[in-house]
């Protein structure tokens, strides 16, 4: 009997079993043969990390050499208009017909994998150029890359632009405030009302560039109870500026 | 059809009178009135809000309910909507900050944090060192007051009222480190482009230590009351779970995505500031479920313990400056505008004028403490924004709680709120 506290000596057969197992598992995992093989090719690796499709190659100089534009060209060729790399950033103007397709494309791509939309909003065009009026705007994330692509495309007023929300849940709401704040109409959005507007706002969209600041006319407060004599308005002797 | 058959029809439902009219006349009702559940039963629209102690603010939820089953669920939210950014279209680079505070009220520090990057992206600035680094300071810190406000709120929505108290108490001190650093403690407005235009006080980087010298013992008082706590498991356990999938689909961010399991935190993925020098793991859940989340927000705050020390280790004797004045973006030193006429002249035209940046257009996004922060902003080269959009991370996380409230029971909403951790500040903008 061994005393309390006091484990038993390590068997030294055993001890010698487990060695010889350890070193069998070692011979057969792929790195045994790394003793033997030659210095190994540096700048091969190298080459081989700079793949077409490695993470540097998102950000290389040649803006024609981006994953995504190469990707679109090849699958698009008509829908891609112009493609911009503003401080460090890569921006992918595409036709509005093509939207959804170029989405689904860019997400399902394994090679890409752009697989969540962070955000999606719109410009009102109106002071830059003359048409399409607006710019729908998507950033775009891909989580195995960690990369980000913005795409765009130009819409005017009252043309509908292709929803998301087929392909990304996340789009729902942000296309429902797209439609509150600019009323670019998603074609295929489940629930396309206003987002953070009343839903009876009459007032038209109010991130338009055409909209004032402080609306189109008086507004005037509704528990008109609580005042005496006189009519209040919010914007009192304020045009409409 | 005769008169009888007119009388024994049944009449059309109504859930409640006075509710109804009142939404019918606004037009927001979309539930179906005459909606008959499986089980023969009517189903019953309950209004929540948006006066509701639970909903964090004035967030309105519409249930549908079969018995306590929740059919389906319609937030309503835009009572707290400023027009946040329209403003920001309509005020100069530097004058567009203070409105960020008042986005995300809980964590003003980290809204500065993301509007001045993005200013900086577009302006091609960078903050010195030193300023790279107290920004990471404040912004952990408030990191850390907004985790508080959420574990003390998340806790007494689902009844554990004392929890609320205590991290209160632990939230005074940050805030009491806030107000030693820029004066103000709730809308702090403290970044500015190019760094810090204003002296570290002396006696902050003493007070920062103090509070990670205290903060890990309260915050393992918390755990032992929350974590092990059988009320506190059996009301968040299994509750709300989300599948790493359905999370990228619905875009969430920040813990409500890393407790589904994926691997996706900005200062990890894409570093700012100086996240790259610091010494810290992102906690990753694996079912995705309501104590998933609390037990990553938790463990986020011990590794935030771990962001501060090292930062303060490593700034505190730099000497170094904290402003980038050799741009023409940042605001001239302040110093000389009483006494040379040159440099009041020079302060006076950047502020009455502002400056204009490059024409272009940047994203930048941050970790915030509910998930990814971003502000998009375009710039047509003149003194004004032209377009200034901020993509505030709970608004797009709030998207999925029609998924986790439907099939769930009623008790559950107050717990799912809570979880998805909103301030409607932010949500509305």
């Amino acid at each position: 009997m061994s005393a309390p506290g006091n484990s038993n000596p390590p068997d030294p057969n055993t001890k010698r079993q487990q060695l010889a197992e350890a070193r069998d598992i070692a011979a057969q995992s792929p790195d045994a043969s790394l003793d033997s093989a030659p210095v190994s090719d540096v700048a091969g690796l190298k080459e081989a990390m700079l793949d077409d499709w490695s993470r540097e190659s998102w950000f290389a100089d040649d803006i024609e050499a981006h994953p995504a534009l190469r990707v679109l060209r090849a699958n698009f060729p008509h829908a891609v208009v112009d493609a911009v790399r503003f401080r460090d950033e890569t921006t992918i103007h595409v036709a509005p017909a093509h939207w959804r397709e170029i989405c689904t494309h860019l997400r399902d791509d394994p090679r890409l994998q752009v697989n969540m939309l962070s955000d999606l909003t719109a410009v009102d065009m109106l002071r830059l150029r003359e048409r399409p009026r607006f710019d729908v705007v998507a950033q775009l994330y891909s989580i195995p890359n960690r990369t980000r692509l913005r795409l765009k495309t130009g819409v005017d007023d009252g043309e509908l632009v292709p929803s998301l929300t087929p392909i990304w849940n996340g789009a729902n709401w942000l296309e429902r405030e797209c439609y509150d704040m600019f009323g670019i109409v998603f074609e295929g959005h489940p629930n396309l009302k206003r987002m953070l507007l009343p839903d009876d706002w009459e007032e038209g969209h109010p991130l338009r560039k055409d909209y004032p600041l402080r609306g189109w006319r008086e507004f005037p407060v509704y528990n008109t109870e609580r005042t005496v004599g006189r009519v209040r308005t919010r914007w009192t002797g304020r045009g409409a500026s | 059809m005769s008169a009888t058959d007119e009388i024994l029809a049944p009449a059309p439902y109504q859930a409640d009178s006075v509710f109804s009219s009142d939404a019918q006349s606004l037009g927001t009702l979309t539930v179906e009135q005459d909606a008959i559940a499986p089980s023969g039963e009517r189903l019953m629209t309950l209004n929540m809000g948006p006066q509701h102690p639970s909903t964090h603010g004035v967030l309105r939820v519409v249930l549908t309910l079969d018995g306590e089953l929740i059919t389906s669920c319609d937030p309503v939210i835009g009572y707290l909507h400023r027009g946040t950014e329209k403003l920001g279209e309509h005020h100069r680079y530097a004058q567009v900050i203070p409105w960020t505070d008042r986005t995300d009220y809980v964590a003003a520090p980290m809204n500065n944090l993301g509007c001045v990057l993005a200013f900086e992206k577009l302006c091609g600035v960078e903050a010195p060192e030193r300023a790279q680094y107290w920004r990471v300071i404040m912004s952990e810190l408030a990191r850390i007051a907004s985790h508080l406000v959420w574990l003390g709120t998340h806790a007494l929505d689902i009844g554990a009222l004392s929890m609320s108290l205590y991290c209160f108490r632990e939230r005074e001190l940050i805030l009491d480190i806030f107000e030693t650093f820029c004066g103000a403690r709730l809308t702090t407005n403290m970044m500015e482009i190019g760094g810090f235009s204003r002296p570290i006080p002396e006696a902050l980087p003493g007070m920062v230590r103090d509070f990670v010298k205290i903060f890990p013992e309260r915050q393992a008082e918390y755990a032992t009351l929350l974590s092990a706590n059988p009320i506190w498991m059996a009301r968040t356990k299994g509750v709300g779970a989300i599948p790493a999938d359905v999370a990228i689909n619905y875009s969430l961010t920040g813990a409500c995505l890393r407790a589904s399991g994926v691997n996706y935190d900005i200062r990890k993925a894409t570093p700012y500031c100086v996240y790259d020098r610091l010494d810290f793991e992102v906690p990753l859940g694996q079912h995705g479920d309501t104590y998933d989340r609390y037990l990553v927000r938790m463990e986020e705050m011990r590794q935030t313990m771990k962001i501060l020390s090292q930062a303060l280790d490593q700034c505190e004797r730099m000497d170094t400056p904290l402003m980038a004045y050799e741009s023409e973006y940042v605001i001239p030193p302040h110093k000389g505008t009483m006494t040379t006429a040159e440099d009041m002249q020079r302060h006076f035209i950047w502020v009455i004028k502002g400056f204009s940046p490059p024409v272009g257009e940047a994203y930048v996004a941050v970790e915030h403490p509910k998930g990814e922060l971003g502000y998009y902003v375009v710039s047509d080269g003149s003194a004004l924004p032209y377009r200034f959009r901020i993509r505030s991370p709970d608004f797009v996380n709030l998207g999925v709680l029609p998924y986790m409230a439907t099939g769930s029971m009623l008790a559950d909403v107050v717990a799912l709120i809570g979880t998805i951790d909103i301030v409607l500040g932010s949500v509305d903008r």
